[in-house]
């Protein structure tokens, strides 16, 4: 038997009613050895679930790192996430579960899961592996593009919380007018850059176009030269390439790895 | 001397009989964790050792590396008070848990407080990875195939740090397995080669949870690797038929725990310390559990505040 298989059985057992309902169904249970399930069958279901608010408590662990996300979708929607496949993937594979959220949201609130999507990464972003004469676009900062709109929408909804985030939501349910994508793919897109302050808090703002195609060219570790080319075909003068780099670098937009 | 290669070690390590030698008596002591102390109508640890130092002999700092020491936990060990450290946050049976930056906190935070030893429940401390939201604790699964994980854990700990880990029986009201929770923990310790921590309530949880008797499988229990007892108070709960207690570290005993804590205090020869855990509550509140406590002590695990010694002995 796998004792991991099972503590993580027991944790989704903890949250998630519909997968107690699965362990004492008919039907195979994936990742769960007959005799595994047999061992969590013989404990009293009602002994996984003494605690009733540990499914409330990840609910507003997950309002806490996406509340405008969370006033996007719904607390209903929010709630659903503890039921998904890429919550028990979060569990099986030790992942993150904002991060996991994050994931599942995909277009659910658009820009606005997008934004805060990549809050959630740069708290928790790791120190990039060492590539010698490589760059990399710095890990405090995130470079997005979303629908146009999609800022204002962010601020104005940041405001309308308040400091209560989940009570609002609880309160008044969804806030309606989400910017959503156009059509074209061009369609009213805005850039944005994300930077993460050195004391926890988030600098959201705009950013050119070029600036923030660049910056995700650099995503991904690149050679000095290959940057360089990648300004030049965003707009910078093929004699101005090498200043760009060097401003970014003493700004912190780009690491040297 | 019996002896045992441990992990990594290329030298030989004396065996636990051997080690615990060196550990110091503390007595009757105190536990706290982070922020606890300053809650309105917590018990103030330093308060309770200026006022009975014979209550408050040592404190044990429960730690959360993402949350670091608060400022009483500081204070203390400043004093040059004596501490023990209990984790929050490490799955023992994970390897994977020993990341670097976590094990560089705790070094960071054992040189504040320079423990006598660690020790924490040996169970799940997070699902997922260690995150914010993902915190919980929950009870191994009791069956043969978790004790050589939870042993490598201990051993592997112990080598990063330099101090004795001791295995605490987790509290829980779901328990999985088909080993009695001693056992598993006799095995653990046996595999690891270390001491144990006993909570004397947690343990009434799971007999009660289990339909055993108070002391059942206590007889064939190593007692001679137990170096701490916790006593606390526990709260009865029902909900739809279903009873359990909950870890409410309050000042009243279940007659279970005390019935528990009795035999143990009689039984572990090796003793070192007591902690009283019940930091949510006043000063007054908590003194007549303390007094009961402390009159059940054997002599020897009443030392003077400050003269705590290796090896039992009394300044």
């Amino acid at each position: 038997m796998n004792p991991r298989a099972i503590q993580q059985a027991i944790v989704r057992m903890m949250i998630d009613p519909a997968f107690v309902a699965a362990v004492h169904g008919r039907r195979p249970v994936p990742g769960l050895a007959e005799d595994e399930r047999a061992l969590l069958r013989a404990v009293d279901r009602r002994a996984f679930t003494t605690d009733r608010f540990r499914r409330a408590r990840a609910v507003q662990a997950l309002v806490e790192e996406y509340p405008v996300s969370a006033a996007a979708i719904g607390l209903t929607a929010v709630d659903s996430f503890l039921s998904a496949p890429e919550f028990a993937a979060c569990i099986t594979g030790r992942g993150s579960m904002a991060l996991a959220f994050g994931t599942w949201l995909k277009d659910q609130a658009s820009g606005i899961g997008v934004i805060e999507a990549a809050m959630a990464r740069l708290r928790r972003s790791p120190i990039p592996e060492a590539s010698p004469g490589a760059l990399i676009c710095g890990p405090r900062f995130a470079p997005l593009i979303v629908p146009d709109g999609t800022l204002a929408w962010y601020e104005a909804t940041r405001a309308w919380l308040g400091d209560h985030a989940l009570q609002r939501i609880a309160e008044d349910g969804q806030r309606p007018g989400l910017p959503r994508r156009g059509l074209t793919r061009r369609q009213g897109e805005e850039f944005i850059l994300l930077e993460a302050r050195a004391d926890g808090g988030m600098d959201l703002g705009t950013a050119s176009e070029a600036l923030v195609r660049l910056l995700r060219f650099a995503a991904q570790p690149r050679s000095r030269r290959a940057l360089e080319a990648e300004a030049v075909t965003r707009g910078a003068e093929p004699h101005e390439a090498a200043e760009v780099l060097d401003d970014l670098l003493a700004g912190g937009l780009l690491l040297a790895i | 001397m019996p002896a045992t290669r441990g992990i990594g070690y290329p030298w030989r390590v004396p065996d636990f009989c051997a080690r615990r030698e060196l550990l110091p008596v503390l007595g009757l002591g105190v536990s706290t964790e982070y922020g606890a102390s300053l809650a309105a109508g917590a018990l103030d640890p330093a308060a309770l050792r200026r006022a009975r130092p014979d209550f408050g002999g040592f404190l044990e700092v429960g730690v959360e590396i993402a949350k670091g020491l608060d400022a009483p936990a500081t204070a203390w060990a400043s004093a040059g008070w004596p501490t023990t450290y209990h984790f929050l946050d490490i799955n023992l049976d994970e390897p994977e848990d020993l990341e670097r930056e976590w094990l560089a906190g705790v070094r960071a935070c054992i040189a504040t407080l320079k423990p006598a030893w660690l020790c924490g429940d040996a169970g799940l401390w997070h699902f997922g990875g260690r995150d914010r939201g993902q915190m919980l604790l929950l009870p191994p699964v009791l069956i043969a195939e978790s004790v050589a994980p939870m042993a490598e854990g201990i051993r592997a700990l112990r080598e990063a740090t330099g101090l004795e880990v001791l295995p605490e029986n987790p509290p829980g009201s779901a328990f999985v397995g088909d080993l009695h929770l001693l056992e598993f923990f006799a095995r653990v310790a046996e595999a690891a080669d270390t001491g144990l921590l006993l909570d004397c309530a947690h343990l009434a949880m799971y007999q009660r949870l289990q339909g055993h008797a108070p002391l059942d499988g206590l007889d064939d229990f190593p007692w001679d690797r137990v170096i701490e007892l916790h006593v606390a108070g526990g709260r009865e709960r029902s909900d739809g038929g279903f009873h359990w207690i909950e870890d409410e570290h309050g000042v009243e005993l279940l007659p279970d725990t005390w019935a528990i804590a009795r035999l143990a205090l009689q039984r572990a020869s090796q003793l070192r310390a007591v902690v009283v855990e019940c930091e949510r509550n006043p000063l007054p509140a908590v003194l007549p559990l303390f007094e009961r406590v402390a009159a059940a002590l054997p002599a020897r695990l009443r030392p003077v505040p400050g003269d705590s010694q290796p090896g039992g002995a009394q300044a």
